[in-house]
C-alpha cells in the first residue's frame, strides 16, 4: 500500500522547507527511520528519515524547490506499484506528520435574526419587559433621563394596549363598547387543578425554552403491516405509541441530548429512557410514563400503553407513573391530527408528535405510488440541541419507523 | 534535628585515590572545557583505567547495555521529530554516562529532579521509555509516572527545578525515610540564581541533596567559559559550603562513584555536594537548533573520540566480556523496546476537552 | 469561644494544624524567633520546635520552591511570604510549577501548600508593602486565591487551605488583622473554599467587596441602610474559583452591584465580575454595574495613602448612581 509522507513541521512554526539533497532515488529501498533527503528550513539545515520502510516511488520536489510544511515530500510503497501521479492525488493511506489534534466542532447556527432595535434607550431588564408584554420597545414613549424608556413607561404602554377593560385615564376612550352596553355576558370559572397545572408548565416550557420544531413524513406501510400482524399473532391490539416508542429508542441512544434535562448549565444525560406518552383525557393532557422502555419488548409496550392510558383517564395513577419522564411521544394522530408544534415538556428536551396514516401519493423507486404517509413533528430545546442534530435525529427516528425490522431485531 | 555542623567534603574526598585526582584545588580553567588529570575519573577514552573499578564485570555490561538502549531512543527520537511524530526534542547524544551512571547509583524511592536533556537519567531511576515517549508527543499524560516511581516530569524551564530537590530531600529528612534527592541541570542553569537559593537552602538545612551538574559545555550557544569567571562549577560548592567535584562526565563509573558517595554522604546525614559531570552534547540543543552557528566540527569530533559508549565498550573487550554477538544482541533487544514503547505512545487516543479540563484540581474541574 | 482579632485568629489556626496534623511544618523569613514581621507565628517556634518551624534565608522563590518540594514529598508546607510586594521573585516557582504539577503529572503529583502572604495598604508603609495584586493570581488557573476579612473566616479558610489538596495562596489583609475582633470557635473548623458569604442581606443593591475593603463596604452599607436603602453585602472571600453563581444570585434580586476593590482598576477582579454579571444577570439589572477601586497608580507612599484607597463616600456615590433613574 502505498503511503504519503508530507513534510512536516520540523522546526517549531517552521512553514515551509527546501530540498537540498535527495538522499535516495525513486525506486530505492529504504528502511523506517532511514535518511531520505536533505531539507534546508529557516534554522537549519536537516536530514529527514523516512517513517515507513519500502520502495521510494515519487519525490514530493525536485532538489532547490521549495515545500510547504503539509505538501506530499514523498510516496512510499511497493516494488511496481501504480504510479505515482495517481497517489499524490489521492488514493494514499492515513498519514504521519500532524501533531494537533482537531479541536471539537462546533455548530454554528445557519441563520441569526437579530432583534431589538438599539435606537432606542432602554435597559435590558426594561427591552425584556417590553417583548414579554408583545410590545414593540421603538413605539414606547420614554419618560426617563436622556427620554429613557423606564419600566413604568412599559407598564403604562402594557395596559393601554392589552387591557382595554381597565380603567383609561381621564378624558380618553370610554370602555369598550360591548361591555358598556352589556349586550353579551362574559363566563369566569377557575380552571380545574389540573388544568392550572397543564397551563403552569406550558407558560414555563414556553418561556424558558426555546424551542425549534422539525416535520418530516414516514411511509408506513411497514409500520403498518407489522402492527397488522402482530395483532393477529398475538391477538391484542397494539397501540401505535408501543412501536412508536420502541422505534425512537435507537435514536435515543444515538443522541442521548434527547433524552435530558437541562439544569441549571448542567446537561444531564438520563441513563433510562423513560418515555412519557401524551394522553387525552376529559379533563385535559395528561402524560403517563413508561419507565425503561428498553427493558420491554413491543407486546409488553402495548400492555403497558394501555394501562397507562386507561389509568389517566380514570385518575388511577400514582405520581410516579405521572412524572418524571425523560422523553415524549404524543399520538395527535389518534384524535386526527397532522404535524403540529408539540410544547416540549418542562424538564426535557425533546418530544415527538406523530400524526395520522394517510393515503398519500409518493414517489417510490421513481414512479407515483399511493401509501400510507404518517407525519412526524420533533420539538427540541435549542439551547441544548443544534439544527443539523435535530435533523439527523429526525432522519434516524424515520429509517427505524419505515422499516421495523430494524428496532425489533435490536 | 539539624544539629550537625557543616562539613567539607567528608566522603567525596576519600574516593580520591592519588595526587592527580585533584576535586577543588588546581582545577582547570573553563576555557579548557576538557579532562584534564585534575578531573576524577576512573576509565580512560581509550579504555584504560586509571584505578581499580569497583563494579564487576556484570555490572558493567549493565551500564552499558543500559548506555546502548538510551542512545536507540535519543536517535529513534531524533528521526520521528523529523517525521513529525514528535514535538520539539532536546537530544543527550554524549551525555549518556553522565546520566546512565547518576541514576545507577541511586536507590529505590529516590527523587529525581532532571531537564528536558535528562531522558536517560529519568528512564533508568524508574520513568519509562512509553511515558517519555508520550509526553513527547505532546501529551501530558506523559508526566504520569508510575507510582513507587519519584521522578517528577522534566523541567522544562531553566533551574527552576534545583530547590524542588532540596524541598523533597528536606521532607524525606523530616518524615525520616532514608531517601534523598538528586537534581540534574546544565552549566547554563547554574547562571540563574535558581541555582545560588537552591545551593544556599540545601547547604543551611543540609538537606540530602545531590546536585549533579552536567556540564556540556553549552547553554544553547553561548560557552560555559563565558558563563561564570569560577574556575570551575564545582568550585561554586565551596561558596555555599558543600563540597564538590569534578567528574569526567562520560565515564559511566567515574559518575557512578562520584554520585553514589554523595548519595551515601546524604544518606548519612552529612548535607547535600555538587557533582560537575564535564561532558560534551553531541547533538543540537534541540531538533529546532543549528549547532554549526556556534561552534566547530572539529570540536564534536574531539568529544565523538571520548564517547562515553566507545570507551566501556573497548573495557568490556580487553576483559573478554564483549563480542559483535553479544552487541548486536542488545542493539536488537533496545530496538524492539524502543518500538514497542513508540507504538504504544502512538496508540494512545487523544485527550478529550474534558480530560483537559480535569487536571486543574484535585476535584476535576478548571477554576474561575 | 474567644474573642480574638484577626491576627490572633490566624496564629491560633495554624497553633490547631501544627497539633492536628504531623505534616504541617511553616517556613519563612522572620517566622521563629521574631514571629514573623507581623507576629501570626508567634510563639509557634517555641511550642513546636526547629523541626516544624523554620527561618529562611531571605529568598522567596528559594522559600516557594523548597515548600512546593516538601508538599510533594507529602508534607503540608504553609510558607510565609513578608508582604505581598515581596512574593514576585517567587512568581516564577508559583505559575510554572506550583500550579502546573498536578497537570504536569497528570494528578500524579500534587502540591498541596499554602502561600500566606499579607496583603493591602492604610498603614503609612514602605514602597512595596502595600500592594494588592491579587489579580495576578486569580488570572493563573489551578492556584486557588483565598482572603478572609473576618476572625472566625481566617481560622475557618486558613485550615480549610491546609486541607486542601491543591496549592492556596492565602491573602491577608494588613489593616484587619486587629481592627475587627469577634468571638469564634477554639475547635477544628474549616471554611469552604469557594463560596461566597453574604453578610448582609437586602433587596435594593449588592455591594461586593472582599479582604481590607470590607471595612469601608461595611460602613457604606450602614449608611445607606440608614438612608433607606436595603442593601445586601457580599465578602466574595474566595477570589478564585469565584462563586460566580452566588454573585449572580444575589444580584438577580437586587438588579444592582457595585464592586469594590484596592487594587487599580483595569484588569483588576471587579472587571471579571462586572463581566460575569452581565453575562448571568443582564435582564435583571436596573442599572450598569459599578466599580469602586484604587488608582491606575502605583501604591502611593504615606502622604498620598488617603487619595488612593477607596472610600465609604465613594461607594456610596457608587451605589447612589446605580439607584437613580
Amino acid at each position: 500500500m502505498a503511503r504519503e509522507f508530507r513534510l512536516p513541521d520540523i522546526g517549531e512554526g517552521l512553514t515551509e522547507a527546501e530540498i537540498v539533497t535527495w538522499l535516495v532515488a525513486e525506486g530505492d529501498h529504504v528502511e523506517s527511520d532511514q535518511p531520505i533527503v536533505e531539507v534546508e528550513t529557516d534554522k537549519a539545515v536537516v536530514e529527514i528519515p523516512s517513517p515507513y520502510a519500502g520502495v521510494v516511488l515519487q519525490h514530493g520536489g525536485a532538489e532547490g524547490e521549495v515545500l510547504a510544511v503539509g505538501a506530499v515530500l514523498v510516496v512510499i510503497g511497493e516494488e511496481g506499484e501504480a504510479t505515482a501521479e495517481d497517489l499524490l492525488v489521492d488514493h494514499a493511506a492515513p498519514i504521519v506528520g500532524t501533531l494537533s489534534e482537531e479541536a471539537e466542532v462546533i455548530e454554528t447556527p445557519s441563520e441569526i435574526v437579530v432583534e431589538t432595535s438599539a435606537k432606542v434607550k432602554a435597559l435590558p431588564i426594561v427591552r425584556k419587559m417590553a417583548r414579554e408584554a408583545g410590545l414593540d420597545i421603538e413605539t414606547i414613549t420614554g419618560t426617563g433621563p436622556d427620554g429613557r424608556i423606564t419600566r413604568e413607561d412599559v407598564e403604562a404602554a402594557t395596559e393601554t394596549v392589552s387591557s382595554p377593560s381597565s380603567p383609561a385615564p381621564a378624558g380618553e376612550v370610554p370602555r369598550s363598547q360591548a361591555e358598556a352596553e352589556g349586550v353579551r355576558a362574559e363566563t369566569r370559572t377557575q380552571m380545574s387543578r389540573l388544568r392550572r397545572t397543564i397551563a403552569a408548565n406550558m407558560s414555563k416550557s414556553w418561556a424558558e425554552i426555546p424551542h425549534v420544531t422539525t416535520f418530516d413524513d414516514v411511509d408506513a406501510t411497514r409500520l403498518l403491516e407489522v402492527r397488522a400482524a402482530l395483532s393477529d399473532r398475538h391477538d391484542i391490539k397494539i397501540p401505535l405509541e408501543a412501536l412508536v416508542v420502541r422505534g425512537v429508542l435507537p435514536a435515543l441512544s444515538a443522541f442521548p441530548e434527547f433524552n435530558a434535562t437541562l439544569d441549571g448549565d448542567d446537561l444531564v444525560l438520563h441513563g433510562s429512557h423513560d418515555i412519557g406518552i401524551a394522553v387525552d383525557t376529559p379533563e385535559g393532557l395528561m402524560v403517563a410514563v413508561v419507565i425503561d422502555a428498553d427493558s420491554r419488548n413491543v407486546i409488553e409496550l402495548a400492555d403497558e400503553v394501555r394501562r397507562l392510558g386507561e389509568g389517566a383517564r380514570e385518575r388511577t395513577l400514582g405520581l410516579s407513573e405521572l412524572t418524571g419522564q425523560t422523553f415524549t411521544v404524543s399520538n395527535i394522530g389518534a384524535v386526527g391530527g397532522g404535524h403540529g408544534t408539540p410544547i416540549v415538556p418542562y424538564g426535557t428536551t425533546a418530544i415527538l408528535s406523530v400524526g395520522r396514516a394517510q393515503a398519500r401519493p409518493i414517489v417510490y423507486d421513481g414512479d407515483l405510488a399511493i401509501a400510507p404517509v404518517m407525519p412526524l413533528s420533533i420539538s427540541y430545546d435549542h439551547r441544548v440541541i443544534d439544527g443539523g442534530t435535530g435533523r439527523r435525529f429526525m432522519e434516524l427516528v424515520m429509517e427505524n419507523l419505515e422499516e421495523p425490522a430494524l428496532f425489533l431485531a435490536g | 534535628m539539624n544539629t550537625r555542623k557543616p562539613g567539607l567534603g567528608r566522603g567525596l574526598e576519600a574516593l580520591i585515590p592519588s595526587a592527580p585526582q585533584k576535586t577543588i584545588d588546581n582545577v582547570p580553567r573553563q576555557s579548557d572545557h576538557d579532562l584534564n588529570p585534575g578531573v576524577y575519573g576512573l576509565v580512560n577514552p581509550d579504555g584504560s583505567v586509571r584505578d581499580r573499578l569497583p563494579i564487576t564485570l556484570d555490572e558493567m555490561k549493565g551500564l552499558y547495555a543500559d548506555m546502548v538502549e538510551a542512545r536507540t531512543y535519543d536517535t529513534k527520537s531524533i528521526a520521528m521529530q523529523r517525521q513529525g511524530r514528535l514535538a520539539t526534542y532536546a537530544p543527550f547524544q554524549g551525555q549518556e554516562a553522565a546520566q546512565i551512571g547518576a541514576a545507577a547509583a541511586l536507590s529505590d524511592g529516590d527523587w529525581v529532579a532532571g531537564t528536558y536533556r535528562d531522558a536517560a537519567l529519568n528512564w533508568r531511576a524508574g520513568y519509562p521509555w512509553r511515558l517519555l515517549i508520550l509526553g513527547r508527543t505532546g501529551d501530558e499524560r506523559g508526566g504520569e509516572v508510575p507510582e513507587g516511581v519519584n521522578v517528577l516530569p522534566p523541567s522544562i524551564t531553566v533551574g527552576g527545578h534545583m530547590i524542588h530537590a532540596v524541598g523533597l530531600a528536606w521532607a524525606e529528612e523530616l518524615q525520616e525515610s532514608g531517601r534523598i534527592a538528586l537534581t540534574s541541570f546544565g552549566d547554563g542553569a547554574t547562571s540563574e540564581g535558581d541555582f545560588h537559593e537552591a545551593m544556599n537552602f540545601a547547604a543551611v538545612y543540609e538537606t540530602p541533596t545531590v546536585f549533579l551538574c552536567q556540564n556540556n559545555g553549552y547553554a544553547i550557544s553561548y560557552p560555559t567559559s563565558e558563563q561564570t569567571r569560577s574556575a570551575t562549577i564545582a568550585g561554586k560548592a565551596d561558596a555555599y559550603g558543600m563540597p564538590g567535584i569534578r567528574v569526567d562526565g562520560n565515564d559511566v563509573v567515574g559518575v557512578l562513584v562520584a554520585v553514589r558517595e554523595a548519595a551515601e554522604r546524604a544518606r548519612r546525614g552529612e548535607g547535600p555536594s555538587l557533582i560537575e559531570a564535564v561532558t560534551y552534547r553531541i547533538g543540537p540543543h534541540t531538533t529546532s537548533d543549528d549547532p554549526t552557528r556556534y561552534r566547530d566540527d572539529d570540536e564534536a569530533e574531539m568529544w565523538r573520540d571520548r564517547d562515553p559508549l566507545e570507551r566501556v565498550r573497548l573495557l568490556l573487550e580487553k576483559a573478554g566480556g564483549w563480542d559483535q554477538e553479544w552487541q548486536d544482541a542488545i542493539e536488537q533487544s533496545a530496538s524492539d523496546v524502543i518500538e514497542a514503547a513508540v507504538e504504544w505512545a502512538e496508540s494512545v487516543p487523544a485527550p478529550t476537552r474534558e480530560e483537559m479540563l480535569s487536571r486543574m484540581s484535585a476535584s476535576g474541574g478548571a477554576s474561575g | 469561644m474567644a474573642e480574638v482579632n484577626l491576627a490572633l485568629a490566624l496564629t491560633g489556626a495554624m497553633d490547631t494544624a501544627l497539633r492536628s496534623d504531623d505534616r504541617v511544618v511553616l517556613l519563612g523569613e522572620d517566622i521563629g524567633r521574631a514571629g514573623g514581621v507581623f507576629r501570626i507565628t508567634d510563639g509557634l517556634l517555641a511550642k513546636y520546635g526547629a523541626s516544624r518551624v523554620f527561618d529562611t534565608p531571605v529568598a522567596e522563590s528559594g522559600i516557594v520552591g523548597a515548600a512546593f518540594g516538601m508538599a510533594i514529598a507529602g508534607l503540608r508546607p504553609v510558607a510565609e511570604l513578608q508582604f505581598m510586594g515581596f512574593s514576585y521573585p517567587a512568581y516564577d516557582q508559583v505559575i510554572n510549577h506550583v500550579a502546573r504539577i498536578r497537570n504536569r503529572s497528570n494528578h500524579r503529583f500534587t502540591a498541596p501548600l499554602v502561600i500566606r502572604m499579607p496583603y493591602g495598604g492604610g498603614i503609612g508603609a514602605a514602597e512595596h508593602h502595600s500592594e494588592s495584586t491579587e489579580a495576578i493570581y486569580t488570572h493563573i488557573p489551578a492556584l486557588k486565591v483565598v482572603v478572609p476579612s473576618t476572625p472566625r473566616d481566617a481560622r475557618g479558610l486558613l485550615l480549610a487551605a491546609i486541607e486542601d489538596p491543591d496549592p492556596v495562596i492565602f491573602l491577608e489583609p494588613i489593616r484587619l488583622y486587629r481592627a475587627v475582633k469577634e468571638d469564634i470557635p477554639e475547635i477544628y473548623y474549616t471554611t469552604e473554599i469557594g463560596p461566597i458569604r453574604v453578610e448582609r442581606q437586602g433587596d435594593d443593591l449588592t455591594l461586593i467587596a472582599w479582604g481590607s475593603m470590607m471595612k469601608e463596604t461595611r460602613e457604606a452599607a450602614t449608611r445607606l441602610e440608614d438612608l433607606g436603602v436595603s442593601v445586601e453585602v457580599i465578602d466574595v472571600r474566595t477570589l478564585s474559583p469565584l462563586d460566580r453563581d452566588g454573585i449572580a444570585t444575589s444580584v438577580e434580586k437586587t438588579g444592582r452591584a457595585v464592586v469594590v476593590h484596592e487594587a487599580p482598576l483595569t484588569g483588576g477582579l471587579g472587571g471579571e465580575i462586572a463581566a460575569s454579571i452581565q453575562e448571568r444577570c443582564l435582564y435583571s439589572l436596573v442599572a450598569p454595574v459599578q466599580r469602586v477601586t484604587g488608582w491606575d497608580t502605583v501604591f502611593p507612599l504615606k502622604r498620598s495613602e488617603a487619595h488612593y484607597l477607596p472610600s465609604v463616600d465613594q461607594i456610596i456615590t457608587a451605589a447612589n448612581k446605580t439607584l437613580e433613574g
